[in-house]
This record gives C-alpha cells, sequence and structure tokens, in this order.
C-alpha cells in the first residue's frame, strides 16, 4: 500500500493544520492548538516556527495577504486538507481495530 | 561592561547569561563579545534560537510571534543569526522549545552555517594559492618565507642582520597567509561541534 509520506502527522502539526483551516498568524495557531487540544498540547514560539516554515515547504499551508504589517498570516492548502483526511481515517481504522479488539 | 567568549554549545551559553544577570549584568547586545549593562540582579531565564533571516518582514514576524508568547527580544539581529529572548513576567513557559527535535535543530543550522562559510573561504583559498600569494612549499619549508636574495648563503653578522631585518616582515606575511588556511579549519571544526550536539540532542 502506498501511503502518503506526510503520514502519519505528529499530533502538533495535526492540531496546527486543524487551527489553519481559517486564516490565523502564529500567536493565534498557539492559543488554537492549545484549546482544540484541550489544554494537552501546547507550542512553545520555537518550535511553532518551525513547524511553520516546514509546512510552507510541503505546501500544507500557505500565507495570505492581512492588514497585520507584524504578523504573517497562513491558511491551510488543498492538500493540507487532503492530508487531514488521510491521517484521519487513519486513526479511524486505529480506533475501529481497538475497539474491536479491546471489546470497548 | 564588555566580555569576550566564545559558545558553541547554546545551553551553556544560556547558563552564563543567566548567572551574569543573577549578578547584575545584563545583557544589551551581542557583536563581537557580549556587551552588559549594569542591573538589579535577577533571576532570569534567557534563551536562544539561532535564524538568520533574508528578508526583514520575516524577522519582524518572527520576533513578533516570540514577543506575543512571553519571550522579549534582547540582542541579535536580522543577520547574526543567534538570536537572545529573555522570558516576560506572566509567561508561564520554561522554554521557546516544547519538543526535543526543534530544540535540536538550531544546532543543525548553526552548523550549516559554518559549512558555508568554509564553502565560500576554500575558493579563496584557491585562488591566493594559484597566484602564488600563498606559497603552499613554505609549510614544509619556512626558509621561502624569506625573499632577500641569497640570504641563506650568507654567514656571520652579514646573515644575521639581513636575518634579523626581514623576520618581522616574515612574520607578518605569515599570519595574513595563516589567517585563511586557518579560518578554514576553525570553521569546519566549529561545524563538526554544531552537528555533534545536533546528533546527541535530536
Amino acid at each position: 500500500m502506498n501511503r502518503d509520506k506526510n503520514l502519519p502527522l505528529t499530533e502538533t502539526t495535526y492540531y496546527i493544520l486543524l487551527s489553519l483551516l481559517e486564516p490565523a498568524h502564529g500567536y493565534i495557531i498557539m492559543q488554537k492548538v492549545e484549546e482544540l487540544s484541550d489544554h494537552q498540547v501546547k507550542i512553545a514560539a520555537g518550535t511553532l516556527y518551525g513547524a511553520i516554515e516546514n509546512l510552507l515547504k510541503q505546501k500544507l499551508i500557505q500565507s495570505v495577504k492581512s492588514d497585520d504589517k507584524r504578523r504573517k498570516t497562513y491558511v491551510i492548502t488543498d492538500a493540507g486538507k487532503e492530508v487531514l483526511r488521510l491521517d484521519y481515517a487513519r486513526m479511524q481504522h486505529m480506533i475501529t481495530m481497538t475497539k474491536k479488539l479491546l471489546n470497548l | 561592561m564588555r566580555k569576550i567568549k566564545f559558545f558553541i554549545d547554546f545551553d551553556k551559553e544560556e547558563k552564563w547569561l543567566n548567572k551574569m544577570a543573577k549578578a547584575g549584568y545584563q545583557l544589551e547586545s551581542k557583536g563581537f563579545g557580549y556587551k552588559f549593562q549594569q542591573a538589579k540582579p535577577e533571576d532570569t531565564t534567557i534563551k536562544i534560537d539561532y535564524r538568520q533571516f533574508k528578508k526583514k518582514e520575516d524577522f519582524i514576524d518572527y520576533l513578533t510571534l516570540f514577543e506575543d508568547s512571553g519571550w522579549k527580544h534582547i540582542a541579535g539581529t536580522k543577520g547574526s543569526g543567534t538570536q537572545y529572548f529573555i522570558k516576560a513576567e506572566g509567561n508561564s513557559d520554561e522554554d521557546i522549545f516544547s519538543d526535543k527535535h526543534s530544540k535540536a535543530a538550531k544546532y543543525k543550522r548553526l552548523s550549516e552555517m559554518y559549512i558555508q562559510l568554509t564553502i565560500c573561504f576554500i575558493p579563496v583559498f584557491a585562488v591566493l594559492v594559484s597566484t602564488d600569494l600563498i606559497d603552499i612549499n613554505a609549510l614544509y619549508n619556512p626558509k621561502l618565507l624569506y625573499l632577500t636574495e641569497g640570504l641563506w648563503d650568507r654567514s656571520g653578522t652579514d646573515f644575521w642582520k639581513a636575518f634579523l631585518f626581514e623576520t618581522p616582515f616574515v612574520i607578518f606575511r605569515t599570519i595574513v597567509w595563516l589567517f585563511i588556511p586557518a579560518s578554514i579549519l576553525i570553521y569546519l571544526y566549529c561545524s563538526y561541534k554544531a552537528n555533534k550536539l545536533y546528533e546527541t540532542n535530536k
């Protein structure tokens, strides 16, 4: 089976992509990730900056124009959404199998 | 107060800067050496990142992200590489990195910068060698560094006078000529050290 080379996503990357379904700048991403993960995932500034750089390189997110001169704004790309769907399906399968075998 | 010190290991540098702050010296800027200003002694958390920026807007965006999340930028410029941050009040984070891999990645960037410096110096070295400004053979035979004709055939006072007269010029020429190969070796060594820190921390 040929799996997408971006899979599996790390928990951090998954939440960053999820938080960029709507355009946001760095600090908003940090807050959204914390909120979406029920305060389980906190990304520090240096780590987020590197993660954004990588996601831009992989073309899973792109920067968009904004009025804010000091902060760059990003949004998920179609490729990014596709990767999210694929990773969701991967985890869904894991959940199905776990449920079945652990009789949950 | 100015201090000249050199670090490759950012953890050690951070510890030293925190110790200086505790002794009442706060980092003001970093250029060739560290410049401190006297301040109230305090317990600080200073963290270092390594990044160079091509565009000014990228640098501003980077700094704003750190300041938004409670890290005040105290030293470093767009092209300086090392960026110094101090934890602001009300910030509950202990570090500017939240995972091991991104923390180690700054050593990778540092190592790559030294490789680039090495690569820039090699053609300069090659040109100096090919135009005979640097004579490789003089490494084995320092006598070649003396340009006075027939110097080594002379003897007695005549020899010593000419020898001592020329020696300061030889030393000066040698320093200039050693500068480039020595730089190349130092850069290579730093690159190796930084890469080792990357490997052990990742």
